[in-house]
C-alpha cells in the first residue's frame, strides 16, 4: 500500500500547503488533547486546582470489569455493524453507480442524516416494542414467537446496532462512490470486451481497486462505533442490564458526572484500543495481489 | 496504514505529551465560603440578570412569572435563556465564563455542582420552616442550602376508578402496601389477565421511583455524612414488597409512557399505579379510551398510620458563585418561589396551561392550602381535585431523605440490579449488598 | 430492455431508499399530529386531524429563523475553512516529505481516534481564555480543520500518479498551478463527497455547540433542537407531549435545507460513471 516514494522534495512548499491547516489545528485539536491527556492523570472533577494522581485513573480502569465490560459491548457492536455496513454500502454503490436516477435514490439514503436521533430512536422504540412493535407483529403473522428486541441481553445490542447501521450507511456510501469514481472505466471497458460477467468484473476489478477506499471505510467506521454513545443512550440508556452500555456510552458517563480525570484517561485508552483494531482490520484486508 | 503508521502514531502522541506543557492549569476557583446576603436594603432594585430555563412550556410559564416581577420593578432587566441546562450548565460552571445569574436545575443533580454555587442559608434563612422538609434536605449540601426549592413531587397512587369498582375495591380501603397487594390479587380474580400493579423498567427511572417509596420512610441511600446506607430496612423493605408483587404476577414491568405501558394502562392491565404526581400527564396528554377513568389517591403507608407520601423528582432554582448579580437574581427567584403572586403566576392557569400547572404543586407549604388550588380540577382525571390530593400528600412527606452526589452514577449498580430483581435474575439480599459494595468501592472510596 | 438483472437492481435500490426514508417520512408525517398522539399512538394518522399546530408553536417556542441564520454562518465558513484546510494538508501529506511529518500525521491520527466528547471541556476552557464563549468564533474554529478531512483528502490525492506532477513540474509550472489545474480536477469526486459530509456534519452538530453558546442570537438550529429534545424525553414537567411535537416540528423544517443542498450538490457528486462504461 505504499506509494511511490518519489516526491523527494525538500523545500518550503509542504509548509506553505499544511501551513493554514496546522495552525488551526494546533490551536484547537493538540492544545485541548494536551490538556485532556494532563488530566488524564489526575481525579479533577471540575472544580479546585488540579491534583496529580499518577496512574490511578488508568490502572482503575484496566482492572475495572465495568470498562472491560463496555469494551466487549463495542466489539460486539463493531462486529454487528462495521462489515455488514461495508458489503451493504458497498452493494448500494456498485449498483447505484450503474444505474438511472442516482440522484433521487442517494438523496434517499441522505435521509436519515436529516432525521434527529431521537425521532428515529422513537421509531425504534416503537417498532421494536416487545408486546405491541411492528416487527414483533410480523414475526407473530408467520408464526414465529415475539422477541424481546430491547428488553433482553441476547438482541438488544443488535437492535442498537441496527440503528448505528441504518444512520450512517449512507455515510459508507457516499465514500465508496467517491472511491468508485475514481477506477478508470477503460479497465472495465476491457474487461467486457474479454466476456467477463458483470459479477465476475466486481470480484477482479471493482473490489481490488476500491480496497483502499474500503478500508477507509472500515477505519472511519471502527471510530464511529467505539464513539457512539447517543444512539445507545437514547434507545436503551444501556438496559438491559449494562449490556448496550458500549465503550462510548461507558465514557459518556464519566464525562456527564464530571468525572473528568476518569473520562480523559478513558479516551486515551480508547485511542490504543480503536488504533489497534483499525489496524488490524485494515491488514485482514490488504489485497493479496498486487495492483 | 502499515509499520510506519504505528511509529507514526506513537510519534503523534508523544507529540500530544509534548503539548502537556501547553495545556492550561485549569482555573482553580474554589466557592466563596461566604453565604450570600442580601444587598443594600432599600435601594429600588435595578440591574441586569441571565437566567436560564429549560426549552419548552415551562419557559413561557415562568416567563410570565418573570415579567410578573420585573412589573414591579421596572429597573431589573431580565435575559430570560431557553437553554438545554442539563447539558450545559455543568461545563459553563466549570469554565466559569458567560455563567448566568440563575437556572433552573434537577434536584438528583444539584448535589453535582454545588461547589460552583452560592450558599444561600441566610437568605432562606426567614422561609426554613415553611419549606416542606424532604425538599429543604435535598437542597442541602454539606450543610448549605445551595438551591432555592421549588416544585414538589409527592408520590400518590393513581388508579383506574372503573377496575377498581368493577373488582369490588374500595379505594378508601387501601391504606398499607399490604392492602394493595391483596387490592391487587382481588383485581386479578376478576380479571386473569390483569397484572394491576405498575413495576418500573427503565433503569433511571426506576432508582428514582424506589426512592419515593424510601422517602415515604424517611431514608435516602446516604446520611447527612455522606455514609452509604443503601443496605439499611427502608430498601430492604421496599424491595421485598416488590419482589412479592413480581413473585406473585401482579405487576407489569413497562417503561414509562412507552407502548407496552400505555397500552396495558389503556386496556385494564395495569390499574395501580404508585408514582409521582406528574403522571396525570397520561391521562391528559396520552391516553385516550381510559381518559377520565384514572383517579389519585394518597400512596398507602409502610406501617399503619406511617406518612401516605414521598418524593420523586422534583427541580429548583441554582445561583452560581460565579453569577454578576446573584442578590438580583436571588431576588427573583424569592419572588417566584416565596410569593403568592410568583407562584400562583406559575402554577394558574395561563395561555400555556390553562387549567394551571398539575405536574406538580410548590414546596413552599403556605402555598399547599387545599382550599385554595393554585390549578384547577383536572377532567382527564374525571373531574378530580388534584390540588387538593397533592398538596395534602405533599404536607405528609417526612424529612430525612438526600440525595448523594453520586447517585445518578448508581444507577449503574442499584439501577442495574434493580432491573434484575424485577426481572425475577436477583434476590432482594444480592441486590442491596452488591449494590452497596460496589456503590462503596468504585463511587466513594475511588474519588 | 427490461431484463431480470435491472428488475432486481431497482428493486433493489427502492427497497434501501424505502428503508432510508421510512423514518423521516414518519417525522414530518407525525409534526402534523398532537403531540400526545406522537407517542401513543405513533402509527395512526387520521387525515381529518392533521394540523398546523405544532409548527405554530414551535414558531412560539424556539426563533427559528434566527436558528437557520446562525447555521448558515457557521456551516459556510467553517465549511469554506474545511474545503480550503484539507485538501492542501492532505497533498502535503500525500505528495511530500517535510521535518515532522510523521510526527504531525501520528498527531492527526490520534485526535481522529480520540473521542469529542473529550474535549469539551477543555476547548470551553480554551475559549474561556480566550474571550470567546458564545461567540461566532467558538462555533467556527475548532473543528474546522477535521481530522477526517486530511485522512480523506491525503488518501484520494495519495493515489494520483506521480509521474503526473512531476511532468507538470518539468514543464515549469509553479506549485500552486500543479495544485490547482491538476490535483483539484482529479479529486473533485472525493472533494465534492468531503464537501457534502462536511456540510451535513457542521449542519447536524450539536454537542460543541450546545456547550460553546448561550443565547439565541448565536444558537445554531441543532442547539434549539436539542433543547426541544430534552424537554421532549424528560417525562416529569408535563410538557413531553408538547415539545414532541415541536420538536419533529422543527426537525421537518430543519431538514430541507439540507436537503435542497444535497440534491443540488449531488450532480458533483455522482458524476457518472464515464459516458460509454458499465450501464444498466
Amino acid at each position: 500500500m505504499t506509494t511511490k516514494r518519489s516526491r523527494r522534495r525538500r523545500s518550503a512548499v509542504p509548509y506553505l500547503f499544511i501551513a493554514p491547516f496546522l495552525v488551526i489545528f494546533a490551536a484547537f485539536g493538540v492544545y485541548p488533547m494536551g490538556f485532556a491527556l494532563q488530566l488524564s492523570f489526575t481525579n479533577w472533577h471540575g472544580a479546585g486546582i488540579l491534583k496529580f494522581t499518577g496512574l490511578r485513573n488508568y490502572r482503575y480502569l484496566l482492572t475495572s470489569p465495568d470498562f472491560w465490560g463496555s469494551l466487549a459491548n463495542s466489539g460486539i457492536v463493531w462486529l454487528l455493524v462495521v462489515p455488514v455496513q461495508v458489503i451493504v454500502a458497498l452493494a448500494i454503490a456498485v449498483v447505484l453507480m450503474n444505474s438511472r436516477f442516482k440522484g433521487a435514490f442517494s438523496a434517499a439514503l441522505i435521509a436519515p442524516f436529516v432525521t434527529p436521533l431521537v425521532a428515529m430512536a422513537q421509531v425504534w422504540i416503537i417498532m421494536f416494542d416487545t408486546d405491541f412493535g411492528a416487527v414483533n407483529h410480523v414475526l407473530g403473522a408467520v408464526g414465529l414467537p415475539p422477541v424481546g428486541w430491547l428488553t433482553t441481553v441476547a438482541w438488544a445490542k443488535p437492535t442498537v446496532a441496527l440503528l448505528v447501521l441504518w444512520r450512517t450507511t449512507g455515510y459508507a456510501v457516499v465514500l465508496l462512490m467517491a472511491g468508485l469514481q475514481s477506477i478508470p472505466p477503460q479497465v472495465y471497458e476491457a474487461a467486457k470486451l474479454d466476456g467477463a460477467s458483470a459479477w465476475r468484473q466486481f470480484w477482479s476489478i471493482t473490489l481490488p481497486l476500491a480496497m483502499r477506499t474500503v478500508s477507509f471505510v472500515v477505519v472511519i467506521g471502527t471510530l464511529t462505533v467505539f464513539q457512539l454513545f447517543a444512539e445507545p443512550y437514547v434507545l436503551t440508556r444501556g438496559a438491559p442490564f449494562n449490556s448496550t452500555r458500549t465503550a462510548g456510552l461507558y465514557l459518556y458517563n464519566h464525562i456527564t458526572n464530571s468525572d473528568l480525570g476518569l473520562g480523559a484517561a478513558n479516551s486515551f485508552l480508547l485511542v490504543l484500543m480503536v488504533f489497534a483494531l483499525s489496524l488490524a482490520s485494515v491488514r485482514l484486508l490488504r489485497p493479496r495481489e498486487g495492483t | 496504514m502499515t509499520r510506519i503508521a504505528r511509529r507514526t502514531f506513537l510519534r503523534g502522541v508523544g507529540a500530544a505529551g509534548g503539548a502537556l506543557a501547553l495545556g492550561a492549569c485549569a482555573p482553580g476557583a474554589a466557592t466563596d465560603d461566604n453565604p450570600l446576603t442580601a444587598s443594600s436594603s432599600g435601594a429600588e432594585l435595578a440591574g441586569e440578570i441571565t437566567i436560564w430555563d429549560r426549552t419548552g412550556d415551562l419557559y413561557k410559564v415562568f416567563d410570565a412569572a418573570i415579567a410578573s416581577f420585573t412589573a414591579k420593578h421596572p429597573k431589573v432587566k431580565v435575559n430570560h435563556q431557553a437553554v438545554d441546562v442539563n447539558a450545559k450548565l455543568p461545563s459553563t460552571l466549570i469554565s466559569g465564563a458567560d455563567v448566568p445569574d440563575g437556572a433552573f436545575y434537577d434536584d438528583a443533580l444539584v448535589t453535582g455542582i454545588a461547589p460552583h454555587l452560592h450558599d444561600l442559608t441566610d437568605l432562606t434563612a426567614p422561609y426554613k420552616k415553611d419549606i416542606a422538609p424532604v425538599k429543604l434536605g435535598v437542597a442541602t449540601v454539606g450543610g448549605k442550602v445551595v438551591a432555592v426549592p421549588w416544585d414538589l413531587d409527592p408520590g400518590l397512587l393513581f388508579y383506574r376508578e372503573d377496575v377498581l369498582q368493577g373488582a369490588g375495591v374500595d379505594p378508601a380501603g387501601i391504606t398499607t402496601y399490604d392492602q394493595l397487594l391483596a387490592a391487587a390479587h382481588k383485581i386479578k380474580e376478576k380479571n386473569p389477565n390483569a397484572r394491576p400493579i405498575h413495576l418500573e423498567n427503565d433503569q433511571f427511572l426506576a432508582q428514582l421511583w424506589v426512592d419515593m417509596f424510601v422517602s415515604q420512610q424517611g431514608g435516602a441511600m446516604a446520611d447527612a455524612d455522606g455514609k452509604l446506607t443503601l443496605d439499611s430496612a427502608p430498601y430492604r423493605t421496599v424491595l421485598t414488597w416488590l419482589d412479592r408483587v413480581r413473585g406473585e404476577g401482579v405487576g407489569t414491568l413497562a417503561k414509562y409512557t412507552q407502548p407496552t405501558d400505555l397500552a396495558t394502562l389503556e386496556d385494564g392491565t395495569q390499574s395501580l399505579v404508585p408514582w409521582a404526581q406528574w403522571f396525570s400527564f397520561a391521562p391528559q396528554s396520552l391516553l385516550k379510551t381510559s381518559k377520565g377513568k384514572w383517579k389519585a389517591m394518597p400512596l398507602p403507608a409502610w406501617t399503619a398510620g406511617g406518612p401516605r407520601s414521598g418524593v420523586m423528582g422534583g427541580s429548583s432554582f441554582v445561583i452560581p458563585a460565579k453569577a454578576k448579580n446573584p442578590q438580583l437574581a436571588w431576588a427573583l427567584y424569592e419572588h417566584m418561589t416565596f410569593t403568592s403572586e410568583g407562584y400562583s403566576t406559575v402554577y394558574g392557569a395561563n395561555s400555556t396551561y390553562p387549567g394551571g400547572l398539575n405536574t406538580s404543586v410548590p414546596s413552599y407549604l403556605p402555598a399547599l392550602d387545599p382550599a385554595k388550588p393554585l390549578f384547577q380540577p383536572i377532567e382527564a382525571m374525571g373531574g378530580q381535585d388534584l390540588w387538593k390530593v397533592a398538596t395534602e400528600a405533599g404536607k405528609s412527606i417526612p424529612g430525612g431523605y438526600r440525595i448523594p452526589v453520586w447517585w445518578g452514577k448508581a444507577v449503574d449498580y442499584f439501577g442495574v440490579n434493580l432491573q434484575k430483581l424485577l426481572a425475577g435474575q436477583m434476590n432482594v439480599d444480592d441486590v442491596l449488598k452488591q449494590s452497596a459494595a460496589a456503590i462503596q468501592k468504585n463511587l466513594i472510596d475511588a474519588q | 430492455m427490461i431484463t431480470l438483472g435491472r428488475i432486481g437492481r431497482y428493486g433493489f435500490l427502492l427497497l434501501v431508499a424505502a428503508v432510508s426514508l421510512f423514518p423521516l417520512m414518519w417525522m414530518v408525517l407525525s409534526a402534523f399530529k398532537p403531540g400526545g398522539d406522537v407517542i401513543a399512538r405513533p402509527f395512526a394518522f387520521d387525515f381529518d386531524q392533521l394540523s398546523w399546530t405544532n409548527f405554530r408553536e414551535m414558531g412560539h417556542t424556539i426563533p427559528i429563523g434566527i436558528g437557520l441564520r446562525n447555521t448558515m454562518i457557521v456551516v459556510l465558513v467553517k465549511g469554506a475553512l474545511t474545503l480550503l484546510c484539507c485538501p492542501m494538508a492532505g497533498y502535503a501529506f500525500a505528495k511530500f516529505d517535510f521535518a515532522f511529518k510523521r510526527v504531525l500525521f501520528g498527531t492527526v491520527l490520534t485526535t481522529l481516534m480520540l473521542p469529542t466528547l473529550v474535549l469539551l471541556i477543555p476547548l470551553l476552557l480554551e475559549m474561556s481564555e480566550l474571550g470567546w464563549v458564545n461567540t461566532f468564533p467558538a462555533l467556527i474554529l475548532p473543528g474546522a480543520v477535521d481530522a477526517f478531512g486530511v485522512f480523506w483528502m491525503r488518501q484520494i490525492i495519495a493515489e494520483i500518479p506521480d509521474e503526473l506532477l512531476d511532468a507538470a513540474r518539468v514543464d515549469g509550472a509553479g506549485e500552486l498551478r500543479i495544485f490547482r489545474s491538476i490535483v483539484l480536477p482529479v479529486i473533485r469526486p472525493g472533494l465534492a463527497a468531503l464537501g457534502v459530509l462536511t456540510f451535513i456534519n457542521i449542519y447536524n452538530d450539536f454537542v460543541w455547540p450546545v456547550v460553546a453558546v448561550n443565547d439565541t442570537d448565536h444558537q445554531t438550529l441543532q442547539v434549539m433542537l436539542s433543547g426541544l429534545a430534552r424537554a421532549a424525553v424528560v417525562g416529569q414537567l408535563g410538557d413531553a407531549a408538547s415539545a414532541w411535537g415541536q420538536l419533529l416540528a422543527a426537525s421537518t423544517v430543519a431538514a430541507v435545507p439540507v436537503l435542497i443542498v444535497f440534491v443540488l450538490l449531488q450532480r458533483h457528486l455522482i458524476r457518472g460513471v464515464m459516458a460509454g462504461s458499465v450501464k444498466g
